[in-house]
């Protein structure tokens, strides 16, 4: 089974420490969702995960990353 | 934790007191008893009452997160859990229909089936909880 890691958090940092509240209304999820996507303990669907790439203006794969454990 | 964790939390403590006094008179009545349509109604509109209640006031001090929409994860926890209390609704059925089988009153029939309803509710709101303790 594959992981997917993110850079959200920072990325967020980044971006004039862009609160997970701010990102939720953006990306139009609620704040646990954001937190949860964050945390690896959920993820995002492929409409969500633009949307946060979007977001901070970066390419989806800088973003999000795929690491198969097998 | 979120508006839509305190809501499951509201049904399932709602609904496991409320219908927790129903079931608990109808076995101290025992199974020959007639059925108590008054009581299952004042259990229901008890039910009603104290749900509308506690989601009101627990949306007045979050109504920003009230209003909104369910978001993707909301839908997803809730589809799981719909899928194990249908599970176990469907398990209950036919536990019921293998008794009834047997010819027992229809008042232990009815509110056996009540009983199972009750519990696939309780489930799902369960499920929700954990999904939502979890993080997904």
């Amino acid at each position: 089974m594959g992981t997917i890691r993110n850079e959200i958090r920072r990325l967020r940092f980044e971006h004039g420490e862009m609160t997970q509240q701010e990102l939720a209304e953006k990306i139009r999820v609620t704040r646990q969702t954001v937190n949860a996507i964050e945390q690896g303990k959920y993820s995002p669907s492929l409409e969500a995960a633009f949307r946060i790439a979007a977001v901070f203006g970066q390419p989806l794969e800088s973003v999000f990353h795929y690491s198969n454990d097998e | 934790m979120s508006f839509r964790e305190k809501s499951a939390w509201i049904s399932l403590l709602s609904m496991a007191g409320i219908y927790g006094l129903y079931f608990g008179s109808v076995i101290h009545a025992g199974p020959q008893a007639s059925f108590h349509f008054g009581g299952l109604l004042g259990t229901i509109i008890a039910l009603v009452v104290v749900q509308i209640v506690l989601n009101v006031a627990f949306a007045i001090f979050a109504p920003t997160e009230a209003k909104a929409p369910r978001d993707e994860r909301d839908k997803l926890i809730e589809l799981r859990a719909m899928r194990v209390a249908y599970a176990g609704l469907a398990t209950g059925i036919a536990f019921a229909c293998f008794f009834g089988a047997f010819n027992p009153p229809i008042v232990f029939n009815t509110n056996a089936l009540l009983f199972i309803l009750v519990t696939a509710e309780i489930l799902r709101s369960a499920c929700q909880i954990v999904q939502y303790r979890r993080g997904a």
